[in-house]
């Protein structure tokens, strides 16, 4: 992109010229805020692929936990990664495999058994069915690994309890919590499967399945203290049973919620480490290039290679001055940064005595400080290389910002040599 | 030439009233300055009322530019050469406007003076680098339309200072810069308000050939 040199050999001129051309549309755009960020872009893109199988997992149930487990980006892609969720994901899976086996094998038996004594049986056979049923249902989220949406969990649970009570009010008489009560103990499990991602709903259904059934129990007539006795040993037994199981999902969800949190705390952290490397190598690299020529000539002339008597020495000295000038000029806020850069390259050429003009020409145009570089780049090589006499000019217009030097030539004086610098904004 | 040009400085120090009479006299052929002031009455008493020429600074003791002074100047139809230190491209451009001939920064040199002044003498427009700058920057809304060519010819002037640089760069010769840029001038000086010597400057293109009475 450097110095088209155009040097006119024919000689008919007597001067020389080179062009430099910092043409580079948008550059701005393409090469500035956005590349500081391109690590973190990158960053997903490597990741993505790696957690995108699991991502559906990580965004459903533990999600339900609570909403600081709910990361929208791709950083929970990480999250699955961890047992507590995976765990937590599988145990609802588990838990609708118990219903499926616990209906037809603890329940079918006895339905089948007493059939005829159920009052009437068709109540009863109902009950089963839609009990089926929901369990069917609740498969369609829960083998994808979605959380059941809450419109199907509440009438889920409403149906599930009103079967509950319609296969009880159908118990043959002095049956209750006994072998014909089939549907007390499995409703538990329906619910359970149902309400997992919702504890307060789990234990109020709970309460109610259990209350409606003590109800139905207690005004089928008075029963004796056997029958009380059976009766509280049964519902016990399975209570506790599913309030332990209840007890386990929440302690389950609780980790696997903190488990996201921490995953995307650790995504948060690594991105925010890895920018903050990108910004330290920027900074670096950046003051390397501003610094150009003067650590290498420090170094030169500490240990001795760099003979400040030589002219080439004090020209590099000159260039690596008018650079740090011109760094100094950068971080100043002015209204015409540009102009003001140009301006401190000039100073520099003026101390060494060239006598150097600036001509200025149309309104401030705003040009990113990467572009400014590579203009007054143009500037400080072109004035180093002065002998006594410069022109600067800089010429802006909104499609074109042009800076030319035109000065003699330290190694044949009466050559006029031209160098510019031009670029566009979008 | 039959007579030598002749030329009045208006301008507030005195050395750069000597030196400007200096540069002028050293030119080839020399330009005679018959009068000189540190105010425009130097332009309108005596020798200098009928100067060929006016060398104008246009911050005349103050920090507000002489408009009035150049444009009773302008008016009367004396050719002025506003001489400022100023390089202000709008202020360059209200001086063409009001009816200048030519409009250079001190930071320009003898050069570029002796040949405006040799140029305003004959009615004929100079255009040095920065008023080529002025120009080249020129977004107002009265502009007029310039060719792609002309432009560049603006740009090139501006940023390369020497006509044989444009010449050589743009493939054209240095003659043909130089009318390039007087048909630049003629469209400006056929814009804003009338002037006799905007007129004279029109006629003298004509004149000249450099346009043509269709063009107008």
């Amino acid at each position: 992109m450097r110095e088209t040199a155009e040097d006119p050999a024919d000689g008919a001129q007597g001067s020389g010229e080179a062009t430099v051309s910092v043409t580079r549309p948008g550059s701005a755009g393409s090469r500035g805020p956005k590349g500081t960020f391109s690590p973190a872009v990158r960053m997903r893109l490597r990741r993505d692929p790696a957690g995108g199988g699991g991502a559906v997992a990580g965004s459903g149930f533990p999600g339900a936990a609570g909403p600081s487990a709910h990361p929208a980006t791709p950083n929970a892609a990480a999250a699955p990664a961890d047992p507590a969720i995976r765990l937590a994901t599988a145990i609802r899976i588990v838990l609708l495999g118990v219903t499926a086996i616990i209906q037809p094998g603890l329940g079918l038996a006895p339905l089948l058994r007493h059939h005829p004594a159920y009052q009437p049986p068709v109540v009863a056979d109902l009950a089963y069915g839609v009990l089926a049923g929901v369990t069917a249902l609740c498969a369609l989220w829960v083998l994808r690994r979605k959380p059941i949406p809450a419109a199907v969990a509440a009438g889920g649970a409403f149906v599930v309890l009103l079967a509950s009570s319609a296969a009880t009010a159908a118990l043959p008489p002095d049956s209750f919590f006994r072998e014909p009560h089939w549907s007390f103990g499995l409703v538990g499990w329906h619910l359970l499967v149902l309400l997992a991602d919702r504890p307060p709903a789990l234990l109020t259904a709970l309460a109610a399945h259990t209350a409606a059934s003590v109800t139905q129990f207690l005004l089928g007539g008075t029963p004796t203290r056997t029958e009380l006795g059976d009766a509280a040993i049964v519902l016990f037994g399975v209570t506790v049973f599913q309030l332990a199981i209840a007890g386990l999902i929440r302690l389950l969800d609780r980790r696997a919620g903190e488990a996201a949190a921490a995953a995307a705390e650790r995504e948060r952290l690594a991105t925010r480490a890895a920018l903050a490397a990108q910004a330290g190598r920027d900074l670096r690299t950046g003051f390397a290039e501003q610094l150009g020529a003067t650590l290498p000539l420090l170094a030169g002339l500490a240990d001795g290679t760099v003979d400040p008597r030589t002219p080439d020495a004090r020209a590099r000295c000159a260039l690596a001055a008018a650079q740090l000038r011109r760094l100094f000029a950068e971080n100043d806020d002015v209204p015409d940064p540009l102009v003001h850069e140009v301006t401190a390259c000039l100073d520099v050429a003026e101390r060494r005595g060239v006598a150097v003009t600036l001509a200025v020409s149309g309104d401030v145009v705003e040009v990113p400080a990467e572009a400014r570089r590579e203009l007054t780049g143009t500037v400080l090589t072109a004035l180093a290389a002065a002998r006594t006499r410069a022109r600067v000019s800089v010429l802006r217009t909104p499609e074109l910002v042009r800076v030319a030097v035109v000065a003699d030539g330290r190694a044949e004086p009466e050559r006029q040599s031209r160098m510019e610098a031009q670029w566009r904004p979008e | 030439m039959a007579t030598r040009v002749t030329a009045v400085v208006v301008d507030d120090h005195p050395a750069v009233r000597a030196g400007v009479a200096y540069w002028l006299a050293a030119g080839d052929p020399p330009i005679d300055v018959v009068a000189e002031g540190e105010d425009v009455k130097a332009a309108w008493l005596g020798a200098g009322a009928t100067a060929d020429v006016v060398i104008f600074d246009l911050h005349l003791g103050g920090p507000a530019p002489a408009f009035g002074d150049l444009r009773r100047l302008a008016e009367a139809g004396r050719r002025v050469v506003v001489y400022s230190m100023r390089s202000d491209d709008d202020v360059a451009l209200q001086c063409l406007e009001l009816g200048a001939l030519c409009y250079l920064t001190k930071a320009e040199g003898a050069g570029h003076l002796v040949e405006a002044t040799r140029a305003a003498a004959q009615d004929r427009p100079y255009t040095p680098p920065s008023l080529a700058g002025a120009l080249a920057g020129d977004r107002s809304e009265t502009r007029p339309a310039l060719s792609a060519r002309e432009a560049e010819v603006l740009v090139e002037w501006f940023q390369s200072e020497s006509k044989e640089f444009v010449a050589h760069r743009l493939g054209i010769s240095a003659s043909t810069v130089n009318s390039h840029l007087e048909r630049i001038r003629v469209k400006y000086a056929r814009i804003g308000r009338e002037a006799p010597t905007k007129a004279a400057l029109v006629a003298r293109a004509i004149q000249d050939g450099l346009i043509g009475v269709d063009d107008l």
